[in-house]
């Protein structure tokens, strides 16, 4: 298969714009939050399967797009409302950046470690965001608010998803960014500006994101929050997480 | 016995775990865990920096087997005491002003994490824990500026907080990974010996690394140090509880001035990059105390006192007295910290006695008391301008014989002269009945002031570093060609002595002015009044950019 053809179908899984929609389109269309979470496991980890395994010579314009690509989505993020939207515009941003380690010849399984951890908070804001969806009737921002009085504890959890979403230190997606910045700022220092202008964007929604959830006064309605078992389940999961992240963070820097 | 700073760090982590797992168990005992373990903290602290005081060698000490480490050293020890100082204060505060507060455990919970962030940040002994501990201290901070979740402002200016700190944020990452490249080590030890042994070994860009990594590292401390342009967060962010505005105001806000002094070796050879932050902190300083002065909101005032205070600390850094902006940054803390802390007292005070001045007639009407004898102005000129003089020189000339052979010493000297002259003059204005009484007691607490200042600052000095051809070296790349030192003194020395005498002649005329200038002053004090419309434009700026992400999201049909 020629290789322009092979970039076109990889760049659906590993977004590069226009295709970056498609996944979108996608994520908009399915109802369901476990078809959803297994979208956002297994999306970009096909992206590399067809890229590892083609040989492929990636032209030098590949790299500007994905950047063009994250920056597009981080800055569109900004405005939108939605949670699952959301989840979906940062998992593009996100995973547009993977052809940067790419080009840079990293190892397969550091690159599927990779794809997986970027995954991961977003799966647990996906299921979270299904859970708000039940109990209000949507993910929306601005709606409603007051999750920190009303659900305290899923509030707590929600905001805590966010922040490993957005690459806040310890979890594995700050350390894979500080990566990036690491390989990318000698040789293509402007590729090192974009990236810290991306991650400076998604720290911007991501702070929208939590004020516009959690910020407010009670709700009047009684809302269940989280039970003892689910927080329970969250708070290993999470600290599993930042574990990996510890762990990755030794492993790359 | 170093490897105790190991469990100062560790202390608070500890404590915010426990309140985590045990607030729902124990309710509001919660604090005295928090309490009792930043205590201990404290302590040991303490006795880790009593050994340093007596020579203890600098050491690193890894983190498990990762690149983490933590630096004991004269600066790491003695920051983490102050900081675990104010902490502990704060904590104390908190325990009864926090109560009513429905998330009171939470509270502790993020105080605890946040003193242990910055007790990572200045024992940091690589890049990647100094990296990653300041990140976190913005992340912290802004969930306890919205500690009330009710309030949408509190949020709206955490906000703020949170986006200008990851903006100072950046550039310390693009440091940390220059210096990285270059010197293939996180180690700061092991960068600083390799820079201090070749120090134009890397470029970038054709620049050398130094000045680069100086450049952004004087960019990080800016945005953390609230300078000018990177200020207007701090002002704003005081709907948040009264004991984060202490900790913040005490604490946080001075960690520019750390990471400066952190990177002294750095910084020795970039002068033009101090050159820089010497302006930079010199305009910070005049804009922070000119919006000081004119802000009705007493909260606001305080935000820009700060602003002004942060401004001399970074200028101090740039004329290369570097401890003396560490001794700044306490001698503030402590004073801000008080000021926060006893402001439930002050509002308490103003309740009972409104505190409005009297003018001369109430006083010689009313209370029956004479007015304030006028003085022979050409006297009063001659004390204000030579007494501080006499005792700035003279304090220096007791410390050190050569001081004045540096160049940033004697733009120190200068700011202390005005600033002492600009004390003297301030008590003309008060309504005393003996005016050489409050003269006479000025003077004193000038000279108290200026002798503790001098042998303190000269103590921190010989504590934080104890070499001095490096103390030289700092002082020297600080230097400005003299020709240009010269105008700039004679240019500031003019502005401040001219600014005197409008007021002296503007108070003896009753600020009597002309149609023309009075507009003039009007259409500057409403500059000054709308902060120079900074806020306004950034404010603007985010508009512009919410809308073209909005409009982005309509053309592509939002996917």
């Amino acid at each position: 298969m020629p290789d322009l053809l092979i970039i076109l179908l990889a760049s659906i899984f590993l977004p590069l714009f226009p295709m970056s929609m498609i996944f979108n389109i996608i994520l908009d269309k399915i109802k369901q939050c476990w078809l959803r979470a297994l979208l956002i496991i297994f999306w970009p980890l096909i992206g590399l399967l067809i890229v590892l395994n083609s040989n492929l010579d990636i032209p030098d314009w590949v790299l500007p797009l994905a950047l063009s690509t994250s920056f597009l989505y981080s800055l569109r993020m900004l405005t939108l409302r939605e949670v699952n939207q959301w989840s979906g515009f940062l998992a593009t941003s996100f995973w547009s950046l993977l052809w940067l380690p790419i080009t840079q010849g990293v190892s397969a399984d550091i690159l599927y470690w990779f794809a997986v951890s970027i995954s991961m908070p977003l799966v647990l804001l996906i299921v979270l965001s299904a859970g708000l969806e039940k109990r209000f009737g949507a993910a929306y921002t601005g709606l409603y608010g007051g999750l920190a009085r009303t659900i305290p504890r899923y509030a707590g959890v929600l905001v805590i998803v966010v922040i490993a979403a957005i690459a806040t230190p310890l979890f594995p997606t700050f350390f894979i960014m500080l990566d990036m910045v690491v390989e990318t700022v000698s040789n293509k220092p402007v590729a090192a500006l974009a990236l810290l202008s991306i991650w400076l964007l998604w720290s911007w929604a991501g702070a929208r994101l939590i004020q516009g959830l959690i910020v407010g006064r009670a709700s009047k309605n009684n809302i269940a929050d989280m039970n003892l078992n689910t927080l329970s389940f969250y708070s290993i999961v999470l600290i599993v997480l930042i574990g990996s992240g510890v762990y990755l963070g030794g492993v790359i820097l | 016995m170093e490897r105790l700073i190991i469990v100062v760090v560790f202390l608070p982590l500890i404590s915010a775990l426990l309140i985590q797992l045990f607030a729902g168990r124990i309710g509001r005992s919660v604090a005295r865990i928090s309490v009792v373990f930043t205590t201990l903290s404290f302590i040991l602290s303490s006795v880790l920096l009593a050994l340093a005081l007596m020579g203890s060698e600098i050491q690193t000490f890894p983190l498990g087997s990762s690149v983490a480490a933590l630096l004991f050293d004269p600066l790491s020890i003695l920051l983490a005491t102050i900081i675990l100082g104010i902490s502990l204060i704060v904590h104390l505060y908190s325990v009864r002003y926090m109560a009513e507060e429905a998330a009171y455990g939470q509270f502790f919970v993020l105080l605890d994490l946040m003193t242990a962030a910055l007790l990572f940040m200045v024992l940091a002994g690589d890049l990647i824990t100094l990296v990653i501990s300041w990140y976190l201290v913005g992340v912290i901070l802004y969930f306890l500026l919205g500690q009330d979740t009710r309030s949408q402002t509190a949020y709206r200016f955490a906000f703020w907080t949170l986006i200008t700190y990851r903006i100072g944020d950046l550039p310390l990452i693009l440091a940390a990974a220059l210096l990285y490249n270059a010197y293939e080590t996180w180690s700061l030890k092991a960068i600083f010996d390799a820079i201090m042994a070749n120090p134009d070994a890397h470029q970038v860009l054709g620049l050398p690394l130094t000045h680069v990594v100086a450049g952004l590292i004087g960019f990080a401390a800016f945005a953390r140090s609230a300078q000018f342009l990177l200020h207007t967060w701090l002002p704003y962010t005081m709907d948040g509880p009264t004991p984060v505005s202490a900790l913040m105001h005490a604490g946080i806000v001075n960690a520019g001035g750390f990471l400066i002094n952190r990177f002294a070796p750095i910084f020795i050879h970039s002068g033009d990059v101090l050159n820089w932050i010497f302006i930079v902190g010199l305009i910070t300083a005049i804009f922070g105390s000119l919006l000081m002065l004119t802000q009705n909101d007493i909260k606001k005032a305080l935000g820009y006192s700060t602003m002004g205070q942060m401004g001399f600390m970074i200028m101090e850094c740039g004329v290369g007295a570097f401890s003396l902006a560490i001794y700044h940054m306490f001698a503030h803390g402590v004073f801000k910290g008080t000021m926060f802390l006893s402001a439930g007292g002050v509002i308490n005070h103003a309740r009972q006695d409104d505190g409005i001045p009297k003018d001369e007639l109430y006083t010689f009407a009313v209370e029956k008391r004479p007015n304030k004898a006028s003085q022979p102005w050409l006297l009063m000129a001659a004390v204000t301008l030579a007494v501080p003089l006499v005792i700035l020189v003279f304090a220096h000339l007791l410390i050190a014989q050569d001081y004045f052979h540096k160049q940033g010493a004697i733009v120190l000297l200068f700011f202390g002269w005005v600033t002492g002259a600009q004390l003297i003059f301030a008590t003309y204005r008060m309504r005393a009945q003996n005016i050489w009484r409050l003269v006479g007691l000025s003077i004193l607490s000038l000279l108290v002031v200026v002798l503790g200042y001098v042998f303190i600052s000269h103590a921190f000095d010989l504590f934080l570093y104890p070499d001095p051809e490096f103390r030289a070296q700092l002082y020297s790349a600080a230097t400005i060609d003299l020709l240009r030192f010269d105008v700039l003194v004679g240019i500031v020395t003019l502005t401040v002595v001219a600014g005197w005498v409008i007021t002296y002649f503007g108070e003896r005329s009753g600020y009597y002015r002309r149609q023309k200038s009075k507009r003039l002053w009007l259409n500057f004090y409403a500059l000054i009044s709308r902060e120079f419309y900074i806020s306004d434009i950034y404010t603007r700026l985010t508009r512009l950019i919410l809308s073209i992400s909005g409009r982005l999201n309509v053309w592509l049909r939002w996917l």
